[in-house]
């Protein structure tokens, strides 16, 4: 069972972590900016490379390759570039290009609305049941504390249908659909969301499933078909991702009462017992965004995300000094706890504890 | 070519759409510029064509700019756009040379010092070499020439000698009839920028007469004063040309009140850049908010963000604690202390995150 802690040994966690913190950002520099400019330069050969070979894909191999190359750039735009960028991990750069408030990613999800949603809400609630909009996205039931009806039985289909329209979803998110549902808000609160959304939604599909196939007009249904496979990857790989962050087992919950007032202290405790990371080769660290290091991103969410792994170590010390879990495994291991969380939640409490399962983790 | 798209505004539409930014043509910018770096969208790019050493802490770099440039007059200056050490900046130098040699041969000139302790005047002398290439703004400033052909009073300090140096380079083409006047203060001989060019001009085009004052030669120290006046025939008809630190423009003032002239006879430029606040200065101070044209008083340590809310305004905000960066924007100047980390910015341009910065002595902030 993890330590609690008192104050006065979270004020020294938060010292030991703001260290950390400050040794890498003052050594930011050529080596970050060449690293993001490099990414960036394969995001777009990537990019152009697939939309290019797409038209070719009436012979099968082409068609792989094409699907595959713009899925990957999709993924590495995502994960990469955009979800680290608008972190303001590469602020200090000063290039506008690259500046958290400006930056607008390839995905439906507007950034301004993902900075509000993700940014905000989810980076400073981490796994705070009923604060943090992400638990579960408010379509999943993943932990006790809120309670079982019987619509929950059927989540597993909830969970294929998000993950397969990922970017939907998380374009979604901001909408608030089960409080509009609790009729606590009505659809005009949320207009200027919803305009934003059809914008940039719209956007997103004249590109992909419009402009491109009719540009190609004899092999339309094949740039479509290629063009739909490739945001199924990205969908497919990102909500898994960042599914593995948070809902693995050993992932602790937060009520709303523990963050009263709550020290600089409890939040990083917070943020390192919320998250869960998995190993991988350099390859799966980049394709996630680092995300892979999870429990780095939430402690340090600015910090330009390559550098997660050279300085997990110390985290992971960190942890063990103070008696934290730190969660990692393979990306296997992990997932399958995500889809036994998945599973059992799914379950009345009292018919999962009879059949011995799961019991959630609140701190 | 792709800077066509920028132009036309169904391409435009078209480019948000599939590249999402405003700017579609940079989305290319990443290849262009490994192929060839002339080739960037996202700014006018320069190259360095060659380096020469003007003083022992002077040199002049020759730029060739792309053809998107626009030119400039003289006694204009441009923004450069360098990266060191992985970080954008902004300075601004003066077009030494004339808008003829651009016309011709496509280059222009910077004549660059180092300030002491500066940091990218420095790491241009150290670091930028021909064949590199750097971004350049367009020209702007109305440091401009005379309309007609009056008689001229030139006053330059240091490097202030720059636009001079344009200026006098066009006016001796045209060829400017009028008498024209130089006083040129500098260190010692040793610090003399631009000394073959003025020499040349100086021997060619009789209506010009230079004086060069060195300003820490032993005992005789020729800072400006009232006798260096003498010798220019009706002075208070002139149109005067100041550039120089602003001890030498204060000092100026001073010494042509008495002539009597009107303001548009005299024209002035500064180099100063902000400088950092001491280290001692109590926190808070007269924040600006630009954009919303607001001014305020703060003393103590609250935020900007604070400071913002109770003046009325809404910039956007989220966690209040430094981690999401929804406040994030634009400090114009000023010294700001990072809540955070305790330390304490520099005093030009950049972002800040407002929920987490203290500023120390007067900040302008771009809200
Ligand atoms: C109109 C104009 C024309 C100039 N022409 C010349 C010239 O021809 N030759 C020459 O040698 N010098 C010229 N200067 C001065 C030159 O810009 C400074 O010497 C230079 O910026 C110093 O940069 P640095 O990085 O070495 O110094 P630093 O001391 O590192 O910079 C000082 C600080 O001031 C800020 N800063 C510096 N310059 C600017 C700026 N332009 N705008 C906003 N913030 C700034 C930076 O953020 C930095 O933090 C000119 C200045 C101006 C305003
Ligand atoms: S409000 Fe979140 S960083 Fe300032």
């Amino acid at each position: 069972m993890t330590a609690k802690l008192n104050q006065q040994q979270l004020d020294s966690l938060a010292a030991d972590l703001d260290a950390i913190r400050d040794s890498v950002r003052a050594d930011l520099g050529e080596r970050d900016a060449k690293y993001i400019r490099r990414i960036i330069r394969l995001h777009r050969g990537l990019e152009i490379g697939g939309r290019v070979m797409m038209p070719f894909g009436f012979i099968p191999p082409v068609f792989a390759a094409a699907v595959a190359s713009l899925g990957l750039a999709k993924i590495i735009e995502n994960m990469e570039i955009g979800h680290n960028v608008m972190h303001g991990q590469y602020d200090w750069m000063n290039d506008p290009s690259l500046q958290s408030q400006t930056y607008e990613w390839d995905t439906v999800c507007t950034s301004e609305s993902w900075r509000q949603t993700h940014n905000f809400e989810h980076h400073t609630y981490t796994n705070v049941i009923g604060k943090d909009r992400d638990y579960g996205y408010a379509l999943l039931r993943l932990s006790d504390d809120s309670k079982w009806h019987p619509g929950h039985s059927l989540q597993f289909i909830n969970y294929i249908l998000l993950t397969v329209f990922f970017q939907w979803g998380v374009g979604l998110h901001e909408l608030e659909s089960e409080r509009i549902r609790r009729r606590e808000i009505g659809l005009t609160d949320k207009r200027d969301f919803l305009k934003g959304f059809f914008r940039k939604g719209g956007r997103q599909a004249f590109k992909d499933y419009v402009f491109f196939p009719l540009i190609t007009f004899p092999v339309a249904p094949i740039v479509l078909a290629g063009n739909i496979s490739a945001n199924l990857i990205r969908n497919l790989w990102t909500s898994t991702v960042i599914f593995c962050g948070h809902f693995t087992e050993d992932a602790e919950t937060f009520s709303e009462a523990s963050i009263e007032n709550e020290s600089r202290g409890h939040w990083y405790y917070r943020q390192l017992l919320g998250s869960s990371n998995f190993t991988g080769s350099k390859w799966v660290h980049i394709l996630s965004g680092h995300l892979s290091h999870q429990i780095e991103h939430h402690v340090f969410p600015d910090l330009p995300a390559h550098r997660y792994p050279e300085i997990a170590p110390q985290v992971e010390a960190i942890c063990h000094k103070y008696g934290l879990n730190y969660n990692t495994g393979s990306f296997g291991s992990q997932y399958r706890t995500v889809l036994k969380r998945i599973a059992h939640f799914s379950l009345p409490d009292r018919l999962r504890l009879k059949l011995g399962g799961m019991t959630a983790k609140q701190a | 070519m792709l800077s066509t798209i920028e132009k036309s505004s169904p391409l435009r539409w078209l480019g948000k759409q599939l590249f999402n930014r405003n700017d579609p043509a940079g989305f290319f910018d990443p290849l262009l510029t490994m192929i060839n770096p002339m080739w960037a969208q996202g700014f006018v790019a320069a190259r360095i064509e060659s380096v020469i050493d003007e003083t022992p802490d002077t040199r002049t770099f020759l730029l060739q700019p792309s053809s998107r440039w626009h030119g400039f007059r003289a006694g204009q200056h441009i923004n450069i756009i360098v990266d060191s050490d992985g970080v954008r900046h902004h300075r601004t130098f003066t077009v030494s040379s004339t808008p003829a040699q651009w016309r011709t041969d496509g280059t222009i000139t910077l004549t660059i010092k180092r300030a002491p302790g500066g940091r990218i005047t420095n790491w241009m002398h150290d670091h930028l070499q021909a064949g590199a290439t750097i971004g350049i703004s367009e020209a702007f400033g109305d440091f401009d020439l005379p309309a007609g052909p009056s008689p001229l009073l030139y006053i330059a300090g240091g490097s202030g000698i720059t636009p001079v140096l344009s200026h006098l380079a066009t006016l001796a083409d045209s060829p400017y009839a009028a008498p024209v006047s130089l006083l040129y203060y500098v260190r010692t001989e040793a610090d003399v920028i631009g000394a073959e060019i003025l020499n040349s001009l100086a021997a060619n085009w009789p209506a010009l007469t230079v004086s060069i004052f060195h300003t820490e030669v032993g005992d005789d120290s020729q800072h400006i004063n009232p006798s260096h006046f003498k010798n220019i025939p009706e002075l208070s008809e002139r149109q005067v040309y100041l550039c120089g630190p602003k001890g030498l423009m204060d000092r100026v003032d001073e010494l042509l009140a008495p002539f009597g002239l009107r303001d548009d006879q005299i024209n002035k430029t500064f180099f100063s850049a902000p400088t950092s606040v001491p280290l001692d200065t109590p926190l808070g101070g007269a924040i600006t908010f630009t954009r919303s044209s607001v001014n305020v008083e703060s003393d103590g340590d609250a935020p900007l963000l604070e400071i913002a809310e109770a003046a009325d305004l809404t910039p956007a905000y989220g966690c209040r604690m430094g981690i999401c960066h929804q406040c994030s924007c634009k400090k114009t100047e000023g010294t700001v202390i990072n809540r955070l980390t305790g330390k304490a910015s520099g005093p030009g341009e950049e972002t800040i995150q407002l929920c987490i910065s203290v500023p120390q002595g007067p900040v302008s902030i771009d809200i």
